[in-house]
């Protein structure tokens, strides 16, 4: 972290300067659209740093000029000598808390307000704009809070002391090293030749140590291992997933590959951007990831591998991808393109719209990745070091970016070996394992003109380097010293590249080869050992694509492929839960297979009728199981709950997670809503019953059976069996005849008049129930029916019809 | 400075070449094999911590290669970013010439037609003006 901090603070400095000059500039003419970018860019870019750094003050100054400009590019604010007085404030602010940082390794405390409403209100009262008052002096209790003693803040504040070199001095320090290096190994040779004085001999071996010494802190100042720059991203990924109530994996790899200082520097903001973006607009919500059926945890993998004479770094993501046509859409209506000019586009020129100023994919603004300035500027520091930005998209399943950098001054740690009587390195991270070719866990099998070797079971394809470059064997070569080298170039692939001998490892300096000699498609770069001989480094991907063998591990191997078979269908076997947080906050599971979709609506397309729930979900009306209508106008979220003939929904707040289904359960004494406990992560969760939800709204009418009894009203002489009764009726579950013409025979009869005479249509095989007007019965015989008491009349019908409601 | 000139016999032939175009003049030891690479590159060869490519005229005009023999002397050039050295018979002089460049009249073998830029008189004899850039862009003549 100190040395985030100590990296950020030289950098915003040098922003800060540079944009203070250019703001000014700007100024003079606010029409100058590429100024005022450039400007935007700059605060954004400290926003951005400051973020992940936990600085709140600094991220709020940032982020209120950056707003501020922002409404500018958008055409909402002019920019006048007010607005750049006040951004130049927030500026001068900034330094001073960056000052005040470098200091202590503290953020002081204080109020920005001032400078920041001052911005906010610049339109209307230009005068406002005062200069920033000075800062009060850090709170007592922050100092407290340090328990370090004084000499340990001592030291670290030595630590934090940096000065900032140009690179072209560091560049000549490192040629100069190594030719002092080169010499070193001359001057030795000779004085070994000559037999020279042990004395000479020894103080020779001190210079030649500290030589030796020196070079690695040289090499050191202009390399890092890219660690260094995936270091910050879980954290931000952390953070923002957490914010954004996504659940991501995040995973790095090829972290040992070391890349020039300046190149990191170039790809740091980038590769922030790429991966914010990847979180914020890449990955669905928990309930669209569930809807797609894509696993609810996300991933999101950063991978550096170096390839040929380049460094390829991948930011991959599961989520939704990029749609070409919303891009389109996005552009025409972000005013960067005309419609005319997005008919001429094609698929992949559609896609490389995001990298246009101005353009955003994200239909609102958050603050999190920003306006879109991350694409433009990605690409911009990109090609500032001749590196290119690719994407690989494929829609609704992720996106990849791919950000390739040159090589150009990598260390890499290589394996010399021979072959042909010459030597050549390969890349010690593409090697999986060593071994002689006389080893006994090693076979050597003649395939049909090919080789292949079996270490320990596993197969390889076999190489042989001298047929790789075509050349013969040297007759110098001893049988014995043949060596395997396991090879992996890549994910999913091996090959085993025998060799002459195996010499040693050294930490090589890559440079590219020339043109001529890359095309070749065998070398990676060449690289120049202490001996001063040149070494071409092989390109242990493009010796595959020369010699045209397929090097994936698929298919080999059956047995672990069937293990790995069983292993899955054993997954996929386990019942899953899906983890839910319900309206009431508690944490809920369901099975996941009773879960048809999980289905986002606004609140507004619940309603009440007839004392159930409904939800219109376009042209559909589903049973929802809730106690009562939310409240508020924004949305629900509804699971859909599927037996295969109904659906029901289930409200809840948010979906949780997908997990595997405890075996032990706990059942719950009673029958209801609740099936039983589980413990999941130490936490009891209620796992819901979807037999006892669905046999509740399995009564309802929406879905009822359709061979309904039919009821048949008589003496229905005033209408109020039609108007009053008959809803009743029908909601209950009857269909309901009138008079006596339908041909249809009734289940039951209803005779709307206690008048017995009235009702005797002779037929015995229909029962009949007599309704009353009076609410008093007239005596124990009585067998008819008060005409309002609703509860007695649909018991009766039940009864007579046999169950007519299940 | 313009009209300083570098004379020198390379793939059998007296040329003049722009001493703007060229680094220096060193002496090589072996080279480098590299295996796979095109017929006119020779090797590698490391001078002052760069690595240079080495390239053999002979093969870019359609001859025949010739070996490397120690301490040859070489004409080390840069283009694009990357150090080659051309394989010299004959390292001759390094001067100022006078005359103008003049249009390459008569007919050249096709592997020369494409190297050379032009002619120049010096002391007495015609010598050709030859780009070094053309020795390491120009693909390599087949030799039928």
């Amino acid at each position: 972290m100190d040395d985030l901090l100590n990296d950020f603070l030289a950098e915003t400095a040098e922003l800060l300067a540079e944009a203070g000059a250019t703001i000014v500039a700007w100024e003079a003419d606010p029409t100058d659209r590429e100024r005022l970018d450039a400007i935007f860019r700059l605060v954004h870019t400290i926003k951005g740093s400051s973020g992940f750094l936990a600085l709140p003050r600094v991220t709020a100054l940032s982020h209120a000029a950056e707003e501020a400009l922002d409404d500018v590019r958008r055409g909402k604010r002019t920019a006048d000598s007010a607005l750049v007085t006040a951004v130049l404030s927030i500026l001068d602010r900034l330094s001073f808390v960056c000052d005040a940082l470098g200091k202590d390794a503290n953020e002081p405390a204080g109020d920005d307000g001032d400078v920041i409403d001052a911005l906010a209100q610049v339109e209307t009262e230009a005068d406002a704009v005062a200069e920033p008052e000075p800062e009060p002096e850090p709170e007592a209790e922050n100092r407290e809070i340090r328990t370090r003693r004084d000499d340990d803040l001592q030291t670290d504040m030595q630590g934090w002391r940096s000065i900032r070199v140009p690179l072209p001095l560091l560049d000549s320090v490192m040629t100069g090293v190594t030719d002092i290096v080169l010499a070193r190994n001359e001057f030795a040779r000779m004085l070994r030749e000559s037999g020279a004085d042990p004395a000479v001999i020894g103080s020779f071996d001190r210079l030649s140590d500290s030589i030796a010494t020196m070079r690695q802190s040289v090499s050191q100042m202009r390399m890092q291992r890219i660690d260094k720059l995936f270091a910050p991203l879980p954290r931000i990924v952390r953070d923002l997933a957490q914010d954004l109530g996504k659940k991501v994996k995040f995973v790095t790899s090829g972290g040992e590959v070391e890349l020039d200082r300046e190149m990191m520097e170039n790809i740091r903001d980038p590769l922030i951007h790429m991966v914010r973006n990847a979180i914020d607009h890449g990955i669905e919500t928990l309930d669209d990831r569930v809807a797609a059926g894509k696993d609810v945890t996300a991933t999101i993998s950063v991978t550096a591998r170096q390839s040929g004479n380049q460094i390829e770094i991948m930011i991959a993501d599961d989520g939704r991808g990029l749609s070409p046509d919303a891009l389109v859409a996005k552009a025409i209506g972000a005013r960067v393109l005309s419609a005319a000019e997005a008919r001429a586009l094609s698929p992949k020129e559609k896609l490389e719209l995001i990298f246009r100023p101005g353009f955003s994919t994200a239909s609102q603004v958050t603050s999190i990745s920003g306006r879109g300035v991350g694409m433009d500027i990605v690409r911009a520091n990109l090609e500032k070091i001749g590196g290119v930005v690719e994407l690989r998209n494929e829609e609704g399943r992720g996106l990849t970016v791919v950000l390739r950098v040159p090589m150009t001054l990598t260390i890499i740690s290589g394996l010399m070996v021979r072959a042909a009587g010459q030597y050549f390195a390969i890349p010690r991270g593409a090697v999986r394992e060593i071994l002689l070719e006389t080893s006994d866990s090693v076979r050597i099998e003649k395939l049909g003109g090919g080789e292949i070797v079996s270490v320990r079971g596993e197969q390889f394809p076999l190489l042989r380097l001298e047929d790789v470059l075509g050349r013969h064997r040297d007759d110098g070569d001893d049988a014995d010293d043949r060596a395997l080298v396991l090879i992996r170039p890549g994910q999913d692939q091996s090959y085993a590249l025998s060799v002459a001998a195996i010499h040693d490892h050294e930490e090589l300096v890559i440079k590219p080869a020339a043109p001529m000699i890359m095309a070749t498609g065998l070398y990676a770069g060449t690289t120049l050992p202490d001996n001063g001989r040149p070494v071409l480094l092989l390109d242990v991907q493009g010796i595959l694509a020369v010699s045209a063998i397929d090097a994936s591990e698929a298919g080999r191997a059956h047995q672990q492929a069937e293990e790995a078979d069983a292993a899955l269908a054993a997954t996929r076997d386990a019942t899953q839960l899906l983890l839910f947080r319900d309206i009431g906050g508690r944490t809920r599971g369901v099975r996941l297979s009773v879960i048809e979709r999980v289905e986002e609506v606004p609140a507004l397309a619940l309603f009440e009728s007839a004392g159930a729930i409904r939800a219109q979900i376009g042209d559909d009306m589903f049973a929802v199981h809730a106690a009562r209508l939310p409240e508020g106008h924004g949305t629900v979220k509804l699971l859909r709950l599927h037996d295969g003939q109904s659906v029901l929904c289930y409200p809840i707040e948010a979906v949780i997670d997908i997990v595997r289904l405890p075996d032990v359960v706990e059942p719950s004494a009673t029958e209801g809503l609740i099936a039983g406990v589980v413990l999941i992560g130490g936490d009891p969760v209620e796992i819901i019953d979807p037999y006892w939800l669905m046999e509740q709204h399995a009564r309802g009418p929406i879905h009822a059976a359709p061979r309904a009894p039919l009821c048949r009203l008589t003496d229905d002489h005033d209408g109020w069996g039609a108007n009053f009764l008959a809803p009743i009726l029908r909601s209950a579950g009857y269909r309901i005849a009138a008079g006596a013409d339908d041909d249809e025979a009734p289940d039951v009869l209803l005779c709307l008049s206690g008048d017995e005479s009235a009702c005797d249509h002779g037929t015995d095989a229909v029962p009949v129930i007599r309704l009353r007007a009076t609410a008093a019965s007239a005596g124990p015989d009585d067998e008819t029916v008060y005409r309002y008491d609703r509860h007695a009349l649909l018991e009766a019908l039940s009864r007579r019809v046999g169950g007519g409601r299940a | 400075m313009d009209n300083l000139y570098l004379v020198a016999r390379i793939a059998d032939t007296r040329v003049a070449l722009r001493s703007r175009a060229i680094n220096s003049v060193v002496t090589v030891a072996t080279p480098v094999e590299v295996p796979g690479a095109p017929p006119h590159v020779v090797g590698l060869f490391a001078l002052r911590s760069r690595v240079f490519t080495l390239i053999d005229p002979h093969v870019v005009v359609g001859l025949p290669p010739v070996p490397v023999a120690a301490g040859q002397r070489v004409i080390v050039v840069d283009v694009a970013e990357h150090g080659y050295a051309l394989l010299a018979d004959e390292i001759e002089d390094v001067c100022f010439i006078e005359a103008a460049e003049t249009r390459i009249a008569g007919k050249l073998m096709p592997g020369w037609a494409r190297v050379a830029d032009a002619m120049i008189e010096h002391q007495g004899a015609s010598l050709l003006v030859v780009d070094p850039a053309h020795f390491v862009t120009i693909p390599v003549v087949n030799a039928a």
